[in-house]
């Protein structure tokens, strides 16, 4: 019996020393989940998922853009906090009387990551690249914000060495902030010949960081540039992970493998912030969630009927008890943080009795029933299924039933973009604004001229009226003249009710106290060059 | 034994295009652009219409499916719509991170379900063989994400002794590091496995006990462990060979949601953004390897069937 015991024991052992020749030689490696590297500095950050493409000009999306940004530089930049234009790469810029030729007077003595010069040739490659067919190396990638960026690019001429002209089809005030998206960074013209569609595997730029490793899935290795004009960074390494879940992401910075984190989970955040070893930051996003009526069709084609929906909203229980304040009450449909905003406008608080005294108004005092399109999930969505059943249930209330069908994100876009005569008549969508201009979000989203396919305006909305004063606004250069026209547009945009906007992204990310200096940007992108470590 | 194995490694063929046509089908009757999905709404129509045509999407289904079997046919898997890389780059890396789960769950599952099986059918009735099959009721019925995230909350964030998401820790590439950062993830993804083969051991080996020649073998005065190993265990195995062959399958799919929990960068992660981004080149070379794996695996489980039983010849 004690053989049979000793038998069976040594069996079980056996068992065992496979689970722990699996875990192999992980306790004496314990010590190492840290990510630094004696001597050096590195900020490991935890992204939602791998960026698609290292390609500045072919950023879509917002892991791409946050990976790739410490790379590059352009002709103007956005100043730190907010989207108000600096210089750049550009020294200076004049802009000729009738708005349709930039001057720029490009920095001296600025080099590629690569060791070759920036000068008005990489300005003018960088931008023929993306909108010239017959460029050599325009197939070098899907640049899907090119027309965006340059739609209205009429030539880049190179004056001399270090200046370039460019040359509009027509006065577009909003021009000069295209110049600061990351389709308009500058790229070295060598490595995209050297690598051709390979560029987006070995980016090259002038900023402040440059690239060392992409493993795929795995991370991308990002190092400090010795030679960047400005001086050189603080800390010697920046590495970006995707880690999917956002709990496991969570996880790794309280395990410290993770010095930077996106998206923590909304019930944690009070944690976390009360924590001295952790930072929170907080900063109101260029975002804005909405539904979009559609206003070709009935009930929603009367203002009445728009103006009732905003009423019988509860916004403020959405974005307290189901966003858990991560975002702010929508008050129009432009964010606060983008100039041109104003509060000055007609006010919509929650108040159902309202709603069912215009919805009477209307000719709808028994309601009626329509269909809503809401998608399972998406770039800027948030919550889109439980904030579509708490817009159900407030609209319940007041007597309109809404018959909610999902769809998963690809196939929603597909169908929202797609033929008008399907739209239902209600749906959602959200909107990050580009580069900072009020006419990235009115102009795009509501002027009649900018009905799909050629713009966003997907509710086929049309007011004469504010479509009038966005051109204007368009055309004319002066700062304060525009911003007097956006509040006039903006006014008339929320008394006629186009949407029900509910609220503006918050942006937030938790970070190690170690790490000092680091200040949010509203276009979402991460500013490591002016960020220490502070040792312990 | 060498024209079976033959034979069944033509049988590779129609399982290829058949579950290449099948995932082929669904990812293009389901709606939903590649190219309006991978440059976003803010894409004009005509830089949609060049990603379109570049890839081929502008062509009828029958021809876009030929064309693409042709290339594989000359070693050419495409390139990813989404990521613009060659997709057999981008899966070689992916099978290593996804073979080595796998591998680990299955032996991890193997090792530890055929003991906890024998031990409980040699003490039926013990408190160790009810213990052990409550445990794998429990460890079956689990779904393998929550225990993911059950075990990355318990041993990341409670006890932060194991790393919870990824191959690597930054900056590091050593076998140790790896191995540490495999613990989780394998023995998520073999829980379910080790609970079926604990169960499945056990019957069988409390089927071949109760037999004549095992008596007979007690009679003649062999060592029990003798008895238990070379005459009961040998006959015992032949049925769990067959599930464990088929856990395989289980494996290869839990990897995905395991992947997905830890961000283990395999084939299942790489499929489900290539399935969300409507990539199609990626998902049906991605299928291309599962479906080998596959069926390689189910060949070698039969192979093994005339090792544990010399009576079965092919």
């Amino acid at each position: 019996m004690t053989k049979k015991k000793r038998g069976l024991a040594s069996l079980a052992m056996g068992a065992l020393a496979t689970a722990l020749i699996l875990s192999g030689c992980g306790a004496a490696s314990s010590g190492q989940t840290q990510g630094q590297v004696p001597g050096m500095k590195t900020i490991v950050v935890g992204l939602q998922a791998e960026p698609v493409t290292l390609d500045p000009h072919q950023v879509t999306d917002y892991n791409t853009s946050r990976t790739v940004d410490p790379m590059f530089e352009r002709l103007v930049e956005f100043k730190d906090e907010s989207t108000e234009l600096e210089p750049g790469l550009a020294e200076s810029w004049d802009i000729s009387p009738d708005g349709l030729v930039y001057t720029f007077h490009l920095r001296q003595g600025v080099k590629f990551h690569d060791g070759t010069d920036f000068n008005a040739e990489a300005v003018k490659f960088s931008i023929d690249r993306q909108i010239d067919a017959n460029h050599p190396y325009h197939d070098t990638g899907d640049f899907a914000y090119a027309e965006f960026t340059f739609g209205y690019v009429k030539e880049v001429r190179v004056v001399d060495p270090y200046t370039v002209e460019i040359e509009l089809k027509e006065p577009y005030a909003p021009f000069l902030s295209n110049l600061a998206m990351h389709s308009a960074s500058i790229v070295s013209p060598a490595a995209v010949q050297k690598y051709g569609r390979q560029f987006s595997q070995h980016p090259v730029g002038t900023g402040p960081f440059r690239f060392a490793d992409w493993k795929s899935g795995v991370e991308v290795v990002l190092e400090k540039n010795p030679d960047w004009w400005k001086g050189q960074a603080k800390i010697d390494r920046l590495v970006f992970r995707p880690v999917i879940e956002d709990q496991a992401r969570l996880t790794e910075l309280e395990s410290g493998s993770l010095d930077f984190i996106v998206n923590i989970p909304p019930d944690e955040l009070a944690r976390i912030g009360a924590s001295s070893s952790y930072t929170v930051l907080r900063q109101p996003g260029m975002h804005v969630w909405y539904l979009i009526f559609n206003a070709q069709k009935p009930p929603f084609d009367k203002k009445e009927v728009r103006q009732a929906v905003n009423y019988a909203i509860n916004k403020e229980a959405i974005v307290h008890d189901l966003l858990q304040d991560t975002g702010v009450v929508a008050k129009g449909p432009l964010p606060p943080v983008v100039w041109g905003s104003t509060d000055d406008v007609k006010p919509y608080p929650y108040d159902p009795q309202k709603a069912k005294e215009l919805l009477a108004q209307a000719g709808y005092s028994d309601g009626f029933e329509v269909t809503f399109w809401v998608p399972e999930s998406g770039s800027g969505m948030q919550q889109p299924k439980a904030m579509a059943a708490a817009i159900q249930s407030d609209l319940r209330k007041v007597g309109i039933q809404l018959n909610i069908q999902t769809f998963e994100w690809g196939t929603y876009l597909d169908k929202v973009l797609g033929n008008p005569a399907d739209l239902p008549e209600v749906f959602e969508m959200s909107w990050m604004g580009d580069n900072g201009d009020p006419d990235n979000f009115l102009y795009i989203l509501l002027s009649g001229d900018q009905w799909p396919p050629a713009g966003f305006n997907m509710g086929y909305y049309k007011n004469d009226q504010v479509d009038e004063l966005l051109r204007q606004a368009q055309r004319l250069s002066d700062r304060g003249q525009r911003e007097a026209l956006y509040q006039q547009a903006l006014k008339l945009l929320v008394e006629d009710a186009p949407w029900a906007w509910i609220d503006h992204e918050t942006q937030i990310v938790a970070m190690k106290s170690s790490i000092k200096g680091f200040k949010l940007h509203p276009t979402g992108v991460f500013r490591f060059q002016n960020v220490d470590l502070q040792t312990p | 034994m060498a024209s079976y194995i033959l034979r069944r490694l033509l049988a590779l063929i129609p399982v290829w295009l058949g579950a290449t046509i099948l995932v082929f089908l669904i990812m293009h009757l389901a709606p939903g652009d590649p190219a309006l999905i991978m440059l976003g709404p803010k894409a004009t129509a005509e830089s949609l219409a060049r990603l379109r045509h570049e890839m081929g999407l502008d062509q009828p289904l029958p021809v876009q499916y030929i064309r693409w079997l042709g290339k594989v046919l000359h070693g050419d898997l495409g390139r990813s719509i989404q990521l613009k890389r060659d997709v057999a780059e981008l899966l070689r890396t992916r099978i290593v991170a996804t073979g080595l789960l796998t591998l680990a769950a299955g032996l991890l599952a193997t090792g530890a379900g055929v003991a906890m099986g024998i031990v409980a059918a040699v003490r039926q009735y013990s408190l160790w063989d009810r213990g052990t099959m409550v445990l794998a009721l429990v460890g079956y019925a689990i779904p393998v994400f929550f225990l993911g995230l059950v075990l990355q909350i318990g041993f990341g964030y409670r006890w932060p002794i194991l790393p919870v998401s990824g191959m690597n820790s930054p900056g590091q590439s050593g076998w140790g590091d790896l191995l540490w950062h495999l613990i989780l993830p394998a023995l998520t993804l073999a829980t379910g496995a080790i609970a079926l083969i604990a169960r499945m051991t056990r019957s069988s080996m409390l089927e071949v006990i109760r037999q004549d020649y095992i008596r007979t073998a007690r009679a003649k005065g062999l060592k029990e462990r003798t008895v238990v190993y070379k005459h009961a265990l040998r006959n015992a195995l032949i049925p769990v060979i067959t599930v464990v062959g088929l856990q395989v399958g289980y494996l290869l799919g839990g990897a995905v949601l395991v992947e997905m929990v830890f961000s283990w960068p395999g084939i299942g992660l790489l499929m489900v953004n290539a399935i969300l981004a409507r990539d199609f080149p990626v998902v049906q070379g991605a299928v291309l390897v599962v479906a080998t794996a596959y069926v390689l695996t189910n060949l070698l489980v039969d192979v093994l069937y005339s090792l544990a039983d010399p009576r079965i010849r092919y």
